[in-house]
């Protein structure tokens, strides 16, 4: 717990010190003419990637459990092997390339961004809502039925619950995930940590491009580390 | 009182349960005794609706059952089966107060009914109204399970296999606190098993079902008596036939009107001729004195006599 709080505080204060390194950046970079970015606050860069990618793992929870609950009962038992193509389909196609193909329909900016990250982080989560549904004892569901449970009961009060553990691990994927692939975003106009990549690359401005991948992926370590933590601090708790 | 009514089950083309015809009177435990596949478990779970006859109708307490909507139905009738099914992440409490919290009882009174069934049960309150399911042994899971389906009082109790699983010891325990337990109640109990030790030890009726008909039934001494049919004969054992009628029938209506001899070994006289035999085995003895109780006015018991209605 302390050593993810240090490293919090770590990057925020990396954050802050960036846009005041000028002296480290030139040094580091010293062809370049402006090495440090300082166009837009690294502060409201962060806010934005956050919004987008949690915005992103929040809708691809509710589609990927929605999934998984319609995937272990009654009618939809027989389309699972369709859903889970559909939606493995959906994951294997690039981010990147969602985004190009979604850009004449959505225009820039976050909705195309949305769409891809959706798309990627609602299979571990579907995925997940189903090992974890099947993994209920037959002889459970049968006592439940028995005892009189109706069937919105049964899955709110017993299977969920059961299931929670394994719909945990699969939703901590999708939003580390998604945090972490938020940043190609940037290339459809939505702003967030990869902006600086994206500008970086168009001119050619190597010193950008490795403060926005920096940042980006010591988010990602960080949002990873902080929902292990959190989740096994939830299941004793 | 169940009734089946010419109750027939099909899955496709094959009928697992085959137009049975079957009472239950109030008060008493039939036990459906079968082989695994004889569809005595079908047969049971059509009392609560987990299975819908394709023929036939059951009835509790002459209502068709079908007239119910299941979860009602269930929550007015106690269940218990073999693998428990105890909600894992449920205290013991918690899952004794299932049905209870389904009809909406207060807390209170919810409190009152666990530590009283866990009571019931022969489970210390204090001791296990707080443990999760996997710091059970089988049989306090088990008991907990049968606390469970007491839990809002049903006048109905179905019971699949419940004891299957345990070990002898534990097993017959568990039979005999089951008997007690009923004779507290009188709760009406259908009994599923394939274990005919068990089908003798606990019943008042046995039905024996054979590829989903009923074959045979009645008291445990009618069933066994000689002259039964085949599939009775196979299911006991043609070779041990003889053992189990014998623990059919009560030590004190042979037992002939005359003073014991001061040393003999002494049977109560609620004891089956089978426990009388094994005692005469083990004690190596052909007499055995049987002290009066109630109307029995006591007698001694000889192995010429014992050996007849074997």
């Amino acid at each position: 717990m302390m050593a993810l709080l240090a490293q919090v505080a770590a990057f925020l204060a990396a954050l802050w010190a960036a846009p005041h390194l000028g002296a480290l950046w030139h040094a580091l970079f010293p062809a370049l003419a402006r090495p440090t970015w300082d166009s837009q606050s690294w502060f409201t860069l962060l806010g934005e990637h956050l919004l987008l990618s949690l915005g992103a793992a929040l809708i691809a929870a509710a589609i990927g459990l929605g999934a998984g609950i319609f995937a272990t009962r009654g009618a939809g038992r027989a389309l699972r092997p369709l859903l889970d193509a559909v939606f493995a389909l959906a994951q294997a196609i690039p981010p990147v390339a969602v985004i190009a193909l979604a850009l004449p329909l959505l225009g820039f900016g976050a909705a195309p961004t949305l769409l891809a990250l959706v798309l990627y982080a609602a299979l571990p989560v579907m995925r997940s809502a189903v090992a974890g549904l099947d993994a209920v004892p037959p002889a459970v569901l049968d006592a439940a039925r028995g005892t009189g449970m109706g069937r919105a009961g049964i899955l709110a009060r017993v299977e969920l619950p059961l299931a929670l553990p394994v719909i945990q691990a699969g939703l901590r994927v999708a939003v580390v995930l998604s945090i972490a692939t938020t940043a190609v975003g940037a290339v459809a106009g939505a702003s967030c940590l990869g902006t600086p990549i994206v500008v970086g690359l168009a001119n050619g401005n190597t010193a950008w491009v490795l403060q926005g991948a920096l940042f980006t992926a010591w988010l990602a370590l960080i949002a990873d580390r902080a929902l292990r933590l959190g989740l096994r601090h939830g299941a004793r708790g | 009182m169940i009734r089946f009514e010419g109750v027939t089950r099909r899955y496709g083309d094959r009928a697992v349960v085959d137009r049975v015809t079957l009472d239950v009177p109030d008060g008493s435990i039939c036990v459906l005794l079968g082989e695994s596949g004889s569809g005595k478990s079908t047969l049971m779970r059509m009392v609560n609706r987990l299975v819908e006859p394709s023929a036939g109708r059951v009835l509790v307490n002459g209502r068709d059952v079908t007239a119910t909507d299941p979860e009602t139905l269930r929550r007015g009738i106690g269940y218990v089966i073999q693998s428990v099914g105890l909600f894992p992440h449920w205290r013991v409490a918690e899952n004794v107060a299932t049905v209870p919290r389904l009809l909406g009882w207060e807390a209170a009174r919810i409190a009152t009914r666990v530590d009283e069934l866990l009571a019931l049960v022969g489970l210390e309150p204090g001791r296990f109204r707080d443990r999760f399911p996997h710091e059970l042994s089988g049989g306090q899971a088990q008991r907990v399970g049968l606390a469970r389906a007491l839990a809002a009082d049903p006048p109905l109790l179905l019971m699949d296999e419940p004891f299957s699983a345990l070990d002898p010891g534990t097993r017959r325990g568990l039979q005999a606190e089951l008997r007690t337990i009923h004779a507290e109640t009188g709760k009406t109990i259908l009994f599923v098993t394939h274990d005919v030790e068990e089908a003798l030890a606990l019943a008042d009726t046995v039905a024996v079902l054979e590829e989903g008909r009923l074959a045979a039934r009645g008291r445990p001494a009618e069933l066994l008596e000689r002259g039964t049919g085949a599939p009775v004969r196979r299911l006991f054992g043609e070779e041990s036939l003889a053992f189990h009628r014998l623990a059919t029938l009560p030590a004190s209506t042979i037992a002939r009107p005359e003073d014991a001899a001061g040393d003999l070994p002494i049977l109560p006289a609620e004891a089956s001729l089978k426990q009388a035999l094994m005692l005469m085995l083990s004690e190596g003895s052909d007499r055995l004195a049987v002290p009066p109780t109630g109307e029995f006015p006591g007698g001694t018991l000889y192995w010429a006599d014992l050996v007849r209605p074997a």
